[in-house]
C-alpha cells in the first residue's frame, strides 16, 4: 500500500498536477452546483482535454472532477429544494429546512465539509483494499475476466434506475456495439458496412458526449426558464461548519463507510447509498434530534455517504477493471485511452500510475475541504447564470471535445446519433449506464471468451472447472435469476402516470 | 391504444430489435464473405456476436410482449412539453451546422450557430451576438491555440490562433 503511494507522490506533486486537480474540485463543484449537469458530465466534458495530458495529470483532474461535482449537487438541494445531482436528493430532507430557518451557511458548510471527510475514509479503503483485491485477481485467468466483466453488465443491468431489462436490453445493445470495427484476433471488418471512420468502432467519447451531454441539452431547453435567476441568499466564508461536524463523528465514520460500501458494489451508487445511511442515521438519532426538520445529522450522513462513495466506486474499477457506476465507466475509459488498463497488470506493471491515481483522490478530497468552503460565495453566484447562457456554452464544448480527439467530423455525427438515441431511451424510462459499462466491458467479455474457449478446446466446463471462475458464475446466475424474477415482479404492479421531468 | 401510450417504448424497441438482425445478418453475408464466420473461437469472428444476438433476440421478443399486454409500469407517450418545439429548432440548427461545418470552416459557422442558439433561448440580438463572439473566440483560443486542434477549415481555408 505505501509502496504504492511513494511511487505515485513525484508523479502527482508536479506544479501541472496539483494545479489541474484544483482545477477539477473548481469545474466540478461548479457543475455540481448546477440543476441538471452532475459529476458525469462534467467527466465526459473534459474528457478531451485529459487526452493532452500527462496520465496522472489528467486522471487527477478528471478525479477532482467527480469528487467536486459529488459535493456540489447539495448546494442547490440546500439552498433551492433542487438537488443539482441525483447524489444530493437525500440532502434536501434536512438541508431546505436547515436555509429555511436561515442555516444555509451552516448547512453548506456541513455539506462540503462532509463529503470531504466522506472521501477521506472511502480513499483510506481504497488505499487498502484496492491493492490486496488487485493481489487477489492475480490469480485470474480468461474464464474469470469473462466472468467478471459479465458480472459488471449485469449488476449495472439491475440495479440501474428503470426495470431490469430495459437494463438488459441497454447492456446488450453496449456490448453489441463494441463488437463493431476490426475484429483483434481476425482483422475481419464487423458491421462498419464499409465505413473507413468505423474499423476502429465508434470512439466511446463520442458515444458518451451524445448519450449524456447532448440529450440533457435536449432536455433542458425542453423544460424551459432560459432566463431565470433564482433568489439566493448572500453565503460567506466559514468554516465555522468543522465544528458543527465535530459533534456527528460517529454519524460521519458510519455514513462514509455505508457510502463506501455501496460505491464497491458496482451500480448500487452515490444515491442509493445516501438514502441508507439518512436511514441509518435517522434510526440511530440521538434525543432531540428531529430529522426531516433541519438536523445536521441529516446533510453530514447523506453527503459523507455520496463522497465515500467516489472512493468505493474505485476499488473495483482500478484493481479488477469493473466499473462501479456511469462515471466510474468513463474514468475506466479515459485510462484505457491514456495507454494503461485498469486491473491488477495495473498494479503489478504500472505501481506508480496505481499509486498516482491513489494520491490525486486523497489530494483532491484536501482541496475540497478547503475550496469547498471558501468558494462557497461564488456558489450562489454560480446557480444565477441562466440556462440561456450556459446551453450553447455546453453544445459548443461537447461537440468541440469530441471533434478534437481524432479532428473527425464523423465522430460529431456518431455523437449527434448517440444523442438522439439517449433521448429515446431517457424518454422511454431505460437507464444509460448499462450502454457505457457494455460498450467498456465488452472487448474484455469478448477476448476472454474466446481465450477459455480455446484453453478448453470449445467447451464450457472451463468456467465451473476453475473453483473463483466457478464463484463468480455461480453469482452471475444468481443475479440473473434477480433479473427475471425482479421483470415479473415489476410487470404485476399498476401501471404509473407518465413521467413529466427529464429522467 | 398501447402504442400510443407506449410510443417511446416503442421507438428504443425497434432500435433493439434492429440490433439482433443487423448482426445476424451481417454474420451470414459480410463475415462470411470475408471467411470469418466459422472454425474455431480464434478465428470466428462472428461466434460472440451471434450469442449476443441469441440473447437479445429472447430479451427483444420478452419486452414486446411485455409492452403489447400493458406490463410496462411508466409509459410513454409522445407528449410535447413547453418549449420541445424550441428544444426541435435547436436540434435542427445543430444538424445545419454539422452539415455547413466542413464547407464554411469552424470559424464562419460557430459564431453563427451561436448567435442562433442565443436567439433561440431568448437573449436579445445584442446580446446574442456578443455572447456569440465571445464563445467563438474563447473555444477557438483553447483548442486551436492552446490545445493545437487544427478546427475545420472549410473552402476558404480560414484559420486562428495556429
Amino acid at each position: 500500500m505505501f509502496d504504492l503511494i511513494i511511487k505515485g507522490l513525484p508523479l502527482f506533486f508536479t506544479l501541472e498536477s496539483v494545479a489541474l486537480t484544483a482545477f477539477g474540485i473548481l469545474a466540478g463543484l461548479i457543475i455540481g452546483v448546477l440543476p441538471g449537469l452532475g459529476p458525469l458530465m462534467g467527466i465526459v466534458l473534459m474528457l478531451p482535454f485529459a487526452f493532452h495530458l500527462p496520465p496522472i495529470a489528467a486522471m487527477g483532474m478528471l478525479i477532482a472532477i467527480y469528487i467536486g461535482g459529488s459535493a456540489g449537487g447539495s448546494v442547490s438541494a440546500i439552498l433551492l429544494r433542487i438537488p443539482g445531482t441525483p447524489l444530493a436528493a437525500a440532502t434536501l430532507f434536512d438541508g431546505f429546512p436547515m436555509a429555511q430557518k436561515g442555516r444555509a451557511q451552516d448547512a453548506i458548510g456541513l455539506s462540503m465539509t462532509a463529503s470531504a471527510l466522506g472521501g477521506l475514509i472511502g480513499g483510506a479503503v481504497l488505499l487498502f483494499f484496492s491493492p490486496l483485491l488487485a493481489r487477489f485477481a492475480l490469480n485470474f485467468a480468461p474464464p474469470e475476466y469473462c466472468a467478471m466483466a459479465l458480472l459488471g453488465v449485469l449488476t449495472i443491468a439491475l440495479v440501474s434506475d428503470g426495470s431490469a431489462l430495459k437494463g438488459m436490453l441497454v447492456g446488450g445493445f453496449g456490448l453489441v456495439l463494441a463488437t463493431v470495427g476490426t475484429d483483434e484476433f481476425t482483422n475481419a471488418e464487423r458491421f462498419t458496412f464499409g465505413s473507413f471512420e468505423l474499423s476502429n468502432g465508434p470512439h466511446v467519447v463520442a458515444v458518451v458526449v451524445g448519450l449524456f451531454a447532448l440529450s440533457e441539452v435536449f432536455f433542458q431547453i425542453e423544460f424551459g426558464g432560459f432566463a431565470d435567476r433564482p433568489n439566493v441568499e448572500r453565503l460567506r466564508v466559514s468554516f465555522h461548519a468543522l465544528r458543527l461536524l465535530m459533534r456527528h463523528k460517529v454519524n460521519l465514520l458510519r455514513s462514509s463507510l455505508i457510502g463506501t460500501f455501496f460505491g464497491a458494489v458496482p451500480g448500487a451508487g452515490g444515491d442509493v447509498s445516501a438514502f441508507i445511511s439518512y436511514a441509518a442515521a435517522r434510526k440511530m438519532a440521538r434525543p432531540g434530534e428531529h430529522y426531516g426538520q433541519g438536523e445536521e445529522g441529516g446533510v453530514v450522513a447523506t453527503e459523507a455517504a455520496n463522497n465515500g462513495c467516489c472512493g468505493g466506486a474505485l476499488i473495483p474499477t482500478l484493481s479488477l477493471g469493473i466499473p462501479g457506476d456511469a462515471s466510474t465507466a468513463v474514468l475506466m475509459g479515459a485510462l484505457i485511452l491514456l495507454g494503461f488498463f485498469p486491473g491488477p497488470e495495473l498494479f503489478r506493471s504500472h505501481p506508480e500510475i496505481a499509486g498516482g491515481i491513489f494520491v490525486a483522490y486523497i489530494a483532491g478530497n484536501v482541496m475540497l475541504l478547503i475550496l469547498g468552503v471558501v468558494l462557497t460565495p461564488l456558489f450562489g453566484r454560480v446557480l444565477k447564470v441562466p440556462k440561456a447562457w450556459l446551453l450553447p456554452a455546453v453544445l459548443l464544448l461537447s461537440m468541440l471535445g469530441t471533434y478534437a480527439l481524432q479532428s473527425s467530423t464523423f465522430d460529431l455525427w456518431v455523437m449527434l446519433a448517440f444523442g438522439v438515441i439517449g433521448y429515446v431511451l431517457r424518454r422511454s424510462g431505460c437507464p444509460l449506464a448499462p450502454l457505457i459499462i457494455g460498450l467498456i466491458l465488452g472487448p474484455v467479455l469478448e477476448s476472454n471468451l474466446r481465450r477459455s474457449l480455446l484453453i478448453s478446446h470449445d467447451g464450457l466446463a472451463i468456467f465451473v472447472e476453475r473453483p473463483i471462475s466457478a464463484v463468480i458464475v455461480a453469482i452471475d446466475l444468481a443475479l440473473l435469476v434477480a433479473i427475471v424474477v425482479s421483470t415479473v415482479r415489476a410487470s404485476r404492479q399498476p401501471p404509473e402516470p407518465a413521467a413529466t421531468e427529464p429522467v | 391504444m398501447r402504442f400510443r401510450a407506449y410510443a417511446y417504448d416503442w421507438v428504443a424497441w425497434i432500435l433493439f430489435a434492429s440490433v439482433p438482425v443487423i448482426v445476424f445478418w451481417q454474420c451470414s453475408t459480410s463475415l462470411v464473405e470475408q471467411d470469418a464466420a466459422g472454425g474455431g473461437p480464434m478465428e470466428n469472428a462472428a461466434l460472440y456476436p451471434r450469442v449476443l444476438a441469441g440473447v437479445m433476440s429472447v430479451l427483444v421478443v420478452v419486452q414486446a410482449l411485455r409492452l403489447l399486454l400493458g406490463k410496462v409500469r411508466q409509459p410513454s407517450p409522445f407528449k410535447a412539453h413547453p418549449e420541445t418545439r424550441r428544444a426541435l429548432v435547436g436540434a435542427g440548427l445543430f444538424v445545419v451546422y454539422l452539415v455547413a461545418l466542413p464547407v464554411i470552416g469552424f470559424h464562419i459557422a460557430t459564431p453563427l450557430l451561436c448567435t442562433g442558439l442565443f436567439l433561440l433561448l431568448g437573449m436579445s440580438i445584442v446580446a446574442s451576438v456578443v455572447g456569440a463572439v465571445l464563445l467563438w473566440l474563447a473555444t477557438s483560443f483553447v483548442f486551436a491555440g492552446l490545445l493545437n486542434v487544427v478546427l475545420p477549415v472549410g473552402v476558404y481555408n480560414i484559420s486562428l490562433f495556429n
